[in-house]
């Protein structure tokens, strides 16, 4: 009882905070989507015709491919290549940590700097055109060209990101314990059956971890679009989060923003419950 | 026993979280609560704008007595212009004793935003500094005064094409404080290099020019910028029709105009990166990978900060003319909200910041021009002639385009989904080849149905 009470005092004022921005605004914003809100003019109740314009809209329905696209293009880079770099910085050699800071510096880096900074390489006449001239690939238009893009906003994104992620294997993988690794290898395991076999199974719950929060993380990145591109050419690089921005700052539609975050929060969850059945299972 | 105290505890701490929310949630006066009135208020005024435009709940009645405290909001003015604003304050706060003026500058990029949470709970600042296109929004959902109406008395003091740039759906709903025209700022050694001895004076030219520039030197010579939309308007090709009701700008000239631009970069004239806001004029000028900007003279400063060594060999030269002979002009306003309560006290105030004395002295301090046809008399603006410096040369000249220029933003809401509508479909000529005619209809339908709904 004496615990529980403690338990409570010590949770009452995050619970609180995350009632008062978290829980009351997603509510507040669903009871929008119902209606036309534009925050100059009284609210007015129209039903599901958000939801009817959002499946109507053309705009919207590529917003959602190019934020579907994203995700296929990160996530899966975002959760495998963090285990292999996480893999080697686990190792105890003399100056590992210098290689986990190396590694980690990118997340340190603000999001707005790290577009700006890649907005400069990316250029036509920037560095990476530069590099590749050498190879003998003449200049590519990475951010003006359609095609190209969401490649370049994902390269950028899984740069940024993969120091975050493979912290968490990192803290994963201290947990495995050596007698597994020594087991294996005494059964004759190669290196990489030691890690098939052995590290994977046991990360499984973090491999499940971290396939949900850089999913949700691709599907709500905002800011790099914003930064780089401002969602062009052509949208090409319009995702949803940034539409539902540009309605509701610039056109003022906020009702109809709400509704259309209010589809992205049921597809993220969806996919989130896809995740769960292929990848929370106790590791046997 | 343990159930029991276990339930109380529980009870308390709830309660104690609604407390903490309730007391949280209100804001300490009657706006909360009367969020409910506010909004019947707002549509009361929207409704009555220029009517009650003198009704005040705490002005005592002539314009002679105003009291009240005003909330002047302004843009990314201080600490440069603190001596500048304050000496506003004490002026004002001197004339009328009964008013108080508080200043609140806010970050250019927070504007928009703050001034949507501001309107969200019924407390929009009495004056507010907004661009065009933001008033125009605010103006069509009535939070801001008429100003047609209420400073009527000062309307002709501005010139007419910069007046009207705060118009929306026939009325007028802020005062023009300070604008910007153009200027050209060249780079005479590349033109020499290219065998020219003095720049472009028309869009025709400049395109003329740029094969034998980007030949000779390398460089470009006239470019797409971002504001490409404002070419109908320059070309003489208005963006919609007289009732401000349908897209206008499908015409054989913008298609003609178009299949022009699509054979410049095709040729390899211009890329499309600087359109995109992928790369900065002022970098490419300073780079001498351009030969001219066309822009206003306050952004000269920028090739200064970039490359001291360009911009002292650069010169400035009257704007680039399309075959309309007008420049735009795009003023920064002061608005007044319909919800304020002094609204009297803010109106005037409004007049005093924008008044030929004040928007004359504030010119002399920042790079702008007043919209006022009394300060543009002052002999500052002829200085600028004679000068060597691009800047002060620049400045000339751009105050000699004031008597032309006009405000060429449509007076319509949905102004930002027009010109997505006309980027949309010029991207698509040049990066998926689509025909200029096929795109320009396609813009023209888009433009149609944001302007019925």
């Amino acid at each position: 009882m004496y615990k529980a009470r403690h338990a409570w005092s010590f949770l009452s004022i995050p619970l609180l905070l995350l009632l008062l921005f978290t829980f009351i605004p997603s509510i507040a914003a669903l009871g929008l989507s119902f209606t036309n809100y534009n925050v100059f003019d009284p609210v007015e109740w129209v039903g599901l015709n958000n939801y009817i314009q959002a499946f109507q809209d053309s705009e919207f329905r590529k917003a959602l491919f190019n934020t579907v696209y994203y995700w296929l293009l990160v996530t899966p880079v975002l959760v495998v290549f963090p285990i292999l770099i996480a893999v080697l910085v686990n190792q105890k050699l003399r100056g590992i940590s210098m290689f986990r800071l190396i590694f980690y510096f990118p997340v340190l880096v603000s999001v707005v700097v790290t577009a700006i900074l890649w907005k400069w390489m990316f250029a036509k006449q920037g560095i990476i055109n530069y590099f590749l001239s050498f190879l003998g690939i003449g200049e590519i238009g990475w951010l003006i060209n359609p095609s190209t893009v969401m490649l370049a906003l994902a390269f950028v994104t899984v740069w940024q990101g993969f120091g975050y992620y493979m912290l968490f294997y990192l803290a994963a993988l201290q947990g495995v314990p050596k007698e597994l690794y020594e087991a294996c290898e005494l059964d004759g395991g190669s290196f990489w059956q030691k890690h098939i076999y052995v590290t994977v199974p046991l990360i499984k719950p973090m491999i499940f971890f971290v396939t949900v929060i850089s999913t949700m993380g691709a599907f709500k990145e905002f800011t790099l679009m914003l930064t780089m591109t401002s969602g062009g050419p052509l949208r090409a690089s319009t995702t949803a989060v940034l539409l539902v921005f540009q309605e509701a700052f610039t056109e003022l539609n906020m009702g109809y923003a709400s509704a259309i975050s209010f589809i992205l929060f049921i597809v993220i969850l969806i996919i989130t419950f896809i995740n769960q059945k292929f990848l929370d299972q106790n590791p046997r | 026993m343990n159930k029991m105290m276990n339930a109380k505890f529980l009870l308390m701490l709830v309660l104690g979280m609604m407390l903490i929310t309730f007391t949280a949630c209100s804001d300490g006066d009657e706006t909360s609560a009367g969020d409910t009135e506010d909004t019947t208020t707002n549509e009361e005024n929207t409704d009555n704008t220029g009517d009650n435009t003198g009704d005040t709940a705490d002005t005592s009645g002539s314009s002679d007595e105003l009291s009240g405290e005003v909330e002047f909001m302004t843009i990314s003015l201080l600490p440069a212009f603190e001596d500048y604003l304050n000496g506003l304050k004490e002026s004002f706060e001197s004339e009328h004793p009964g008013v108080t003026v508080k200043i609140n500058d806010v970050p250019y990029d927070q504007v928009e935003q703050l001034v949507l949470t501001k309107a969200a709970s019924g407390d929009l600042p009495d004056v507010m500094n907004l661009n065009t296109d933001f008033v125009k929004k605010a103006g069509a959902k009535g939070a801001l005064v008429n100003m047609d109406e209420a400073a009527a008395d000062v309307k002709d003091t501005f010139f007419e094409g910069i007046w009207e740039a705060g118009s929306v759906n026939g009325s007028v709903y802020a005062l023009p404080w300070y604008t910007t025209t153009s200027g050209l700022i060249y780079n005479p050694e590349l033109l020499e290099k290219a065998g020219y001895d003095a720049p472009p004076a028309t869009f025709e030219e400049a395109w003329e020019m740029s094969p034998t520039i980007l030949e000779k030197t390398g460089a470009y010579g006239e470019v797409i910028m971002p504001e490409m939309h404002f070419q109908f308007p320059k070309n003489g090709i208005p963006f919609l029709n007289e009732d401000n009701t349908k897209a206008a700008f499908n015409t054989p000239e913008a298609v003609e105009l178009w299949t022009k631009y699509k054979e410049y970069y095709d040729e390899g004239l211009y890329d499309i990166d600087i359109l995109l806001n992928q790369v900065s004029m002022a970098e490419l000028y300073a780079q001498e990978k351009v030969a001219w900007w066309y822009t206003g003279p306050q952004l000269f400063r920028q090739v200064k900060d970039l490359s001291p060594d360009v911009y002292e060999k650069s010169l400035a030269g009257p704007p680039l003319e399309g075959t309309a002979g007008k420049q735009h002009a795009n003023p920064m306003n002061i608005a007044v909200s319909s919800t304020s309560k002094s609204k009297d006290a803010a109106v005037a105030f409004a007049k005093f910041v924008t008044n030929a004395d004040n928007q004359l002295a504030f010119a002399k301090e920042a790079a702008v021009l007043p919209p006022v046809k009394e300060a543009i008399e002052d002999p500052f603006f002829a200085e600028g002639e004679d000068s060597e410096d691009a800047t002060e040369r620049g400045k000339f000249y751009a105050a000699q385009a004031l008597d032309t220029a006009e405000n060429m933003i449509p007076p319509v809401e949905s102004v930002s989904g027009i010109y997505e509508a006309i980027h949309q479909a010029f991207q698509r000529v040049l990066l998926q080849d689509v025909d200029p005619a096929d795109a320009l209809t396609q813009a023209e339908q888009e433009v149609n149905s944001l302007l019925a709904e």
